[in-house]
């Protein structure tokens, strides 16, 4: 046996290029229904999972995709605007705990999550160090914000302008580190959070200027009156909050009408979830409460259509390889008819002649397999990440 | 010894015939075989080899009836008794020197490959002036180094019977000279039979016997 897949083996790589685009195609013949199942299947996993442990969100009326990819996943489309009182409703109600959710500014590419303190306790976050942030201008990072940043609590990171053309936005705000996550291999992992208010301070809507009263800063004032002081353009505005400036930092207005993108109501039981539920169901309201799971299995339903098609259409492209790699090994055996005469002649044998074709043939699906193996285990260990960040983004 | 009686063949429903009334070579006898083309040089030799069956008569090599045995006993009788030399050499492109000389070894599970037969390839292939390119492809060689090769495969498994089709034809007068002198040698060492297919007249004095497929002469 050694001696027949030896020559096997020998005729092979004397043909590499043949070899190699047999064992190519072949390969992804093998590769590509698995590959795509079991990205389909993790990815199925791996949104169910988010979306299981995450009861009710409640949101703006839309689409509920959105608002579940936006408060689930931090993804950049972020849905209409609810006000911060619906997590008040919510709270109220006693149905629910609320938890307030927005997410709409950046850091580089990382989401910055506007929330309370109940997120950590709600995902069961673990800190590697540091603690949760507890004044305005704080913020916890995910683990891999802080890997990839290089960033440890005392560090400092910036929010991103959401235009650099629009002069009269959303300035940066500098915000130090309180906290660092420990990896919980999901979204929370690229994420900086910090409190709701100092998402509404990156806003603009809270924020921090000089002292108009002061003498120093008489350039600033554009009227004064007996109780009340106008401030012009060139006032000072602060990009970071600090011990000093941070009594300067306020927000004017009723905080009840300021803006979330969702708020996760986490209902007290079954039966209060129902309740809940129930009274998003008007024609008219303009909320809207969705399960997350029920939206996520919608979206993987059509995942799974495409799949289908995707499969189908694999296996007619595969029956269509097979039927040409079967042509290549017979046109081949007859372009080698001498070679197998000659091997007659002196002595062999035709089982053992045939074994030697036949090993060709073994050895070229056995690499086919193997290399459609590794390409599937690299699939299985990457290719949910890619995946979900496509579907996300 | 090789005898042959009242031996008949044909190829299907074609033309061509070959009839062998009587034909004996003795052992350790060289012989030359010459004709016109396709008079039926090869097809004999064939016959002797047992790779064609004749339609009627009989071949008997060592006392064993070739023609009477079936596939696989024919086969193992090959592989024990007859070294064979192929006009074209019918070297394998996908295998060095090395392994083409020793493919006998590696098609047949009756033939053991050991450390003893690499040596003897080796051994042989210096004497033919090979051995310093026993690693290179077949197909990296000359028309002389080829057929050295293909007579070196054919002594590997020292045969009793040497049969050679055309053994110089593609060679020029120093490598004629080179592979008659390595067939030759074989045979006188070991006592071996030589029978030979050929068109060239000005080597048939080597041979201790010459026979026209037109009629036997000395």
């Amino acid at each position: 046996m050694r001696d027949v897949l030896y020559l096997a083996w020998r005729y092979l790589v004397y043909h590499r290029l043949k070899t190699a685009i047999l064992v190519t195609s072949i390969m992804l013949i093998i590769y590509l229904p698995v590959g795509l199942n079991v990205v389909v299947e993790q990815s199925a996993e791996h949104l169910t999972a988010r979306a299981e442990a995450t009861p009710l969100l409640v949101g703006a009326k839309g689409s509920p995709l959105e608002l579940a990819l936006n408060s689930l996943y931090f993804s950049a489309e972020y849905p209409e605007l609810i006000d911060y009182s619906e997590a008040t409703t919510v709270a109220d109600s006693g149905l629910a705990d609320a938890i307030p959710l927005y997410v709409r500014f950046r850091s580089r590419s990382n989401p910055i999550v506007g929330t309370s303190f109940d997120y950590f306790s709600f995902r069961d976050s673990s800190f590697a160090s540091g603690r949760p942030m507890a004044v305005l201008g704080e913020c916890v990072v995910g683990a891999a914000v802080a890997e990839s940043l290089g960033i440890q609590v005392g560090d400092t990171v910036t929010s991103s302008p959401e235009t650099v053309f629009d002069l009269a936005g959303v300035y940066p705000l500098k915000m130090r580190v309180s906290g660092v996550l420990e990896k919980a291999f999901t979204p929370d992992d690229e994420a900086i959070f910090v409190d709701v208010k100092t998402a509404w301070i990156i806003e603009g809507l809270g924020h921090g200027h000089q002292d108009l009263a002061r003498p120093e800063a008489v350039s600033g004032v554009l009227r004064r009156s007996e109780d009340n002081i106008v401030a012009n353009a060139s006032v000072v505005q602060y990009n970071e909050i600090t011990e000093e400036n941070a009594g300067s930092f306020h927000f004017h207005g009723d905080l009840a009408g300021y803006p979330l993108t969702a708020v996760i109501a986490v209902p007290k039981d079954e039966k209060s979830g129902v309740i809940l539920r129930g009274r998003y169901t008007g024609d008219n309201a303009t909320r809207q409460i969705v399960r997350p799971v029920t939206v996520i299995d919608e979206l993987l339903d059509t995942l799974l259509t495409i799949q289908q098609f995707i499969v189908a259409a694999v296996i007619i492209v595969g029956l269509a390889t097979i039927a040409t790699a079967a042509m290549v090994f017979m046109l081949s055996y007859r372009l080698r008819r001498r070679e197998i005469d000659t091997m007659l002649k002196i002595g062999g044998s035709r089982p053992r002649v045939a074994s030697m074709l036949l090993a060709e043939v073994a050895i070229v699906m056995i690499l086919s397999s193997v290399f459609a193996t590794l390409i599937t285990l690299l699939t299985w260990r990457f290719g949910p990440g890619v995946i979900e960040s496509l579907v996300v983004a | 010894m090789i005898e042959i009686q009242d031996l008949q063949f044909s190829y299907g429903e074609g033309d061509f015939s070959l009839e062998v009334p009587e034909l004996a070579v003795a052992h350790g006898e060289t012989v030359a075989i010459v004709g016109p083309s396709g008079s039926g040089k090869t097809t004999l030799l064939n016959l002797i080899a047992g790779t064609a069956i004749p339609r009627s008569g009989q071949v008997t090599t060592n006392g064993n009836q070739v023609s009477g045995l079936h596939d696989a006993a024919r086969r193992d009788f090959r592989i024990a008794n007859i070294g064979l030399v192929f006009q074209e050499f019918e070297l394998l492109e996908y295998l060095n020197v090395l392994d083409n000389i020793i493919l006998p070894y590696r098609i047949n599970r009756t033939l053991h490959l050991d450390k003893t037969v690499l040596e003897r390839a080796a051994e042989i292939a210096s004497r033919v002036g090979i051995g310093d390119k026993l690693h290179r492809y077949a197909n990296h060689l000359s028309q002389g180094e080829k057929q050295r090769v293909a007579v070196v495969r054919a002594l590997v498994v020292e045969p009793p019977l040497l049969l050679a089709d055309e053994p110089t034809g593609n060679l020029d007068p120093v490598n004629k000279d080179r592979v008659l002198d390595i067939l030759f040698e074989y045979a006188d060492e070991n006592a071996a039979t030589l029978i030979a297919v050929t068109h060239d007249h000005d080597i048939l004095h080597r041979f201790r016997r010459v026979i026209d497929f037109k009629g036997f002469y000395a």
